[in-house]
């Protein structure tokens, strides 16, 4: 079969690889010596043959080719100690290694590490537009109310941008917040944000690694049109039993990790809640409200036998607000993934994955006798099947298919609400198959090529009307278990890296990418009411395409890095409300027939300057953009600013490493208003002021910064007990930036109008306690 | 839902603050403005036509005074309307009746601007009940409206509230496409802002108006843009969509109406 496999992908895509002469691999699985974790995209080079190399997939495997003789393997990591290991290959060999933290051997100062990988591994690779992020590296920035959080802290880096101040969601190059692919353990995360985004559902205690790409993704990823968001879950310390958790102002997290067997198996679980309601409750006013939100990440695995792993890994999380019996809110997100490794050679690598995943919230007031409700879901179940062949030494091969089946109920009413017009659930089936190759070419320049085969299939059960403009043309009855439209797209992907020299790369790509699931908000900020829905008759599939290049270059061995990327894409079939949509449950309205579409485009430079050891480490990443939408039917046809289009967007982030008890961590944001639409002029109404409105996002708000500083305080280790505190401040200057500007009578000065601001979060102190026995 | 959110939202962000800002707003005003209504009740209807002014200017609204306004209706009346003041033009003898649909059509600085407007059955609005439930130790009060939505899927209605002598009032649209032909179950909320906030004894007044679906449409995008918006900013503002051609602000109204009036007790 495997052979077949193999045949069948030589014939059809690779006629370039040969075979030249009889070669033996070597090849396994690489660890974290202390806690047994698989570790991601370590690099593997063999110091007899400086051209040749490969990185472990994100399983932690990887597998070399080579002529028969004597080799010596390194094996390099980036906050570990490099290791040389000797392997005499007159078979295939397997060899499994395990690699020492550098702290752990008692190194003093400890490195923040920026990114993981290998220290120039910016330089070797094709992949373009990446950031990988080293939870542990994130530890110590400073960040609002004192809980670290990846989603906030991708936002400091090039290219993506915050989507208000506090919030989880992001934009990545133009796109918008929904354009985002964020998989956690594979399983896609609808809604990232807890309590209307001030915190994001990603609890970094239960986190092991999380890459974001930006628009350039290899094959294996798709469905979404901007970035892909790789979130991994800690497999568990399968060498020692640990605890660690983290006691903050408003929120606490507890982590119990350890083996089931030793060295083959080990559990996760960590839970997070926060107690901002409980100083409500102290309050007489306020002692019938609920406002806080929980999480849970679990995680198990079970190694078979050599070859073979299982994973099963969850998180449940719920967000819960509301005051006594009158109102009352929850909204959560439920994935679980069932995950099989198999090594079935030594060439080819097999993951197989079961998931699930589900969104939902509901909405319930009540008052008198009635008691209305509002509820919606999102329901996926998920298999893929992937495959890495490591097919020679210069090609890394990764093909397989993917097959989703979407339930999507639209927002409903309930309770004694009865609608005339029901909204029945819909039903669609994603499916695709890939192949990529991850190709040396030469010693210098390397290649990762791929194509991609999406379907979206609409599935019957519901009546689907057809609107051209907002007006009804036609409908399609499907009945249950009738197959409707199908979606082909076929997305080439191609990025390539030439090394320069020892110092420096360039690097160019071409991808396109599309989408089939799509976030309607009308509110700027995104809410938990926000609708999913799938591509229908009347919604097409999103599609973009998008060049880019870029240039890096590395000083002072490594130590410094310097990226530059230039990008265009081009955006169709993008979708938004009418002005005046009716969305309201009780318009009743098919909300297809709210929709407009049309066209946009997104341009920009970025550039980060990174110093990855020493005493100070951190970056400074600066994003040049112009995003803009064409929707028929807004603005007159014309172009319009997106209104996350911020013209400059600057940050700087730095840790100082005082001596190996203290560390100050700071930050510092600057960008460009968000593109907002504000009146243009007033009129009066029925005796009211109304104000008038002219072209969409042709105004600013005013310029966005602030500066956070943290101090990190690590006492000596007690016996087992390891503690650190955390002391920051957000908004150190206490900039009052708007977060909402409202236009309004002038209660003061009447028969005038005035502009009010409305501002957040100044000088919010935060204590974190955490603790690791 | 808005309002509740930005309640909770208002209850985290302990440290939030307002400021008035200065803003260079662009000027793009000067556009008609027209504000027309028919009603079940005796006449004589007006019909309003003003322009739009700068956002820095004072709330002084030019009047257009030489317009030629003409009402006429599907029974054959037609009715010339008479310049009064303040930019009102009066019918002088249109009888109105509900089921009936009328036309509107003005010339006014060399262009024509035209509408048209059914006017639904009259729906009797039996009784307000008051209603309250305490937020953060607060009592907000809300106003149940007792009226039976007639059994036909279609009915529009615009409740507009206001307080005492307070000239703000507050806008709410219903539909019946939740909880059709029978006995209406849903509240009005009353302003939520301290400084407008209803408490015992204040006099809340309801008017209850039966619209046409053009109509529900314009009261959705102009409640949509006014009032307090949510985090992070509500909806893209725009424009209400007009049932009035050529570009002009406003709307013509055919609409039954019955007005009635609660003491919180």
């Amino acid at each position: 079969m495997n052979k077949v496999i193999k045949s069948l992908v030589i014939l059809l895509m690779f006629p370039s690889l040969v075979f030249a002469q009889v070669k033996y691999t070597v090849s396994g699985t690489i660890k974290d010596k202390k806690n047994g974790e698989l570790l991601i995209g370590v690099t593997v080079k063999i110091a007899e043959k400086p051209g040749i190399g490969t990185s472990a997939n994100e399983y932690g495997f990887y597998s070399i080719a080579l002529p028969k003789g004597n080799y010596t393997i390194i094996v390099s990591y980036v906050g570990y100690e490099e290791q040389r290991q000797a392997v005499q290959l007159d078979k295939n060999v397997k060899l499994d290694l395990s690699l020492e933290q550098t702290s752990d051997k008692g190194t003093n100062l400890k490195e923040v590490v920026v990114s993981s990988g290998k220290k120039d591994k910016n330089l070797s690779t094709a992949q373009m537009g990446t950031e990988t992020l080293n939870i542990k590296s994130i530890e110590k920035l400073p960040v609002l109310f004192g809980e670290k959080d990846v989603l906030k802290t991708i936002q400091l880096l090039p290219g993506v941008k915050s989507s208000g101040e506090g919030s989880s969601g992001f934009s990545v190059r133009g796109g918008a917040t929904d354009q985002n692919l964020i998989l956690l353990d594979e399983a896609p995360v609808y809604n990232a944000s807890h309590l209307l985004g001030f915190f994001s559902t990603f609890n970094s205690d239960a986190l092991k690694d999380a890459s974001l790409i930006k628009g350039n993704s290899p094959s294996q990823y798709g469905g979404r049109l901007s970035s892909v968001m790789d979130i991994k879950m800690k497999d568990g310390n399968n060498q020692d039993y640990n605890v660690t958790g983290g006691i903050g102002l408003i929120s606490s997290r507890l982590s119990v990790e350890g083996p089931i067997q030793k060295d083959k198996s080990s559990f996760i679980i960590s839970g997070r809640r926060t107690y901002a309601d409980l100083f409500l409750k102290a309050s007489d006013s306020f002692k019938d409200s609920k406002l806080y939100f929980y999480d849970l990440n679990a995680k198990a695995n079970y190694q078979i036998n050599e070859n073979n792993r299982i994973y099963l890994s969850g998180y449940f999380g719920r967000d819960v607000l509301g005051f006594g019996n009158t109102f009352g809110t929850d909204w959560g997100n439920t994935t679980a993934t069932l995950r099989w490794n198999s090594i079935i050679n030594s060439q080819l690598f097999s993951n197989t994955s079961f998931i699930y995943s589900n969104y939902d919230y509901k909405l319930n007031f009540k008052s008198g006798g009635s008691d209305f409700g509002l509820n919606s879901k999102i329901q996926d179940w998920n298999l893929k099947q992937d495959f890495s062949w490591f097919a020679g030494n210069k090609h890394a091969v990764r093909f397989g298919l993917q097959s989703i089946y979407h339930t999507i109920t639209p927002s409903r009413a309930s309770g004694t609400a009865t609608s005339s017009f029901p909204k029945d659930s819909k039903y669609s089936w994603e499916n695709a198959v890939y192949i990529n190759d991850d190709y040396k070419a030469t010693d210098r320049l390397t290649v990762n090529y791929g194509l991609r085969l999406s379907g979206f299939t609409i599935l019957g059960g519901n009546t689907y009307n057809i609107y051209n403009n907002g007006v009804l043309t036609d409908s399609v009855a499907l009945g249950k278990g009738a197959f409707g439209k199908t979606y082909l797209n076929l997305e080439p992907r191609i990025t390539a890296n030439y090394r320069i020299n020892e110092y420096s790369s360039l690097k160019a790509g071409y991808s396109r990418n599309t989408q089939n699931l799509h976030l309607l908000s009308n509110s700027s900020s995104g809410s938990p009411t926000d609708q999913w829905i799938g591509s229908s008759y009347t919604v097409k599939p999103e599609i973009a395409d998008q060049i880019s290049i870029g240039y890096s270059r590395n000083f002072a061995d490594n130590n410094y890095e310097v990226n530059v990327e230039g990008y265009y894409k081009n955006m169709l079939n993008q979708i938004d409300y009418k002005n005046g949509a009716e969305i309201t449950f009780d318009a009743g309205k098919d909300i297809e027939s709210e929709l407009l579409f049309g066209k946009g485009r997104a341009y920009g430079l970025e550039l980060i300057a990174k110093k990855k050891s020493g005493r100070l480490t951190g970056w400074i990443s600066y994003t040049l953009s112009k995003t803009e939408r064409k929707i028929d039917g807004i603005n007159n046809n014309q172009w319009y600013n997106a209104r996350l289009d911020k013209t400059h967007d600057i940050s700087v982030v730095a840790t100082y490493q005082f001596n190996p008890k203290w560390s100050l961590s700071g930050l510092f944001l600057y960008s460009t208003g968000n593109a907002v639409t504000f009146p243009t002029g007033k009129y009066e109404l029925n005796g009211q002021t109304i104000f008038q409105y002219s072209n969409r996002n042709a105004d600013r708000m005013p310029a966005y910064h602030r500066m956070d500083l943290s101090a990190t305080y690590e006492p000596n280790k007690l016996k087992r007990l390891h503690g650190s505190w955390t002391f920051g401040v957000y908004n150190v200057y206490g900039r009052q930036n708007a977060y909402t500007i409202t236009f309004e009578d002038n209660t003061d000065k009447p028969g005038t109008t005035r502009a009010i601001q409305t501002s957040l979060f100044r000088w919010v102190p935060n204590i974190t306690y955490n603790f690791k026995f | 839902m808005k309002q509740f959110l930005f309640i909770i939202a208002s209850l985290l962000l302990f440290a939030s603050c307002t400021k008035e800002i200065h803003l260079d707003l662009d000027n793009k005003s000067g556009n008609i403005v027209i504000e027309g209504n028919v009603t079940n009740q005796p006449g004589p209807y007006y019909v309003r036509i003003t322009k739009s002014v700068a956002f820095t200017e004072t709330n002084q609204y030019p009047p257009i005074t030489n317009a030629i306004v003409i009402i006429s209706d599907n029974t054959g009346q037609i009715d010339t309307l008479r310049y009064v003041a303040d930019g009102n033009y009066k019918t002088t003898r249109l009888v109105s009746m509900p089921g009936r649909t009328y036309n509107l059509r003005i010339l006014a600085q060399g262009l024509i601007y035209t509408a048209k407007s059914t006017m639904p059955q009259t729906v009797a609005l039996d009784s307000l009940v008051q209603r309250s439930f305490s937020i953060g130790g607060k009592v907000n009060y809300n106003i149940l409206p007792i009226f039976t939505d007639p059994a036909p899927l279609g009915n529009r209605y615009l409740f507009i509230l206001s307080v005492n002598a307070r000239k703000d009032k507050t806008l709410q649209a219903f539909s019946d496409n939740i909880n059709n032909g029978v006995v209406n179950q849903r509240e009005l909320m009353t302003p939520s802002d301290d400084d407008k906030k209803v408490n015992i004894n204040d006099m809340v007044h309801i008017e209850m108006q039966c619209i046409d679906q053009d109509i529900y449409s314009y009261y959705t995008g102009l409640i949509q843009i006014s009032g307090s918006s949510g985090p992070g900013g509500s909806v893209t503002p725009a424009n209400p969509p007009s049932n009035i051609s050529n570009g002009a602000l406003g709307y013509f109204s055919a609409h039954t109406s019955v007005i009635r009036n609660i003491v919180i007790k």
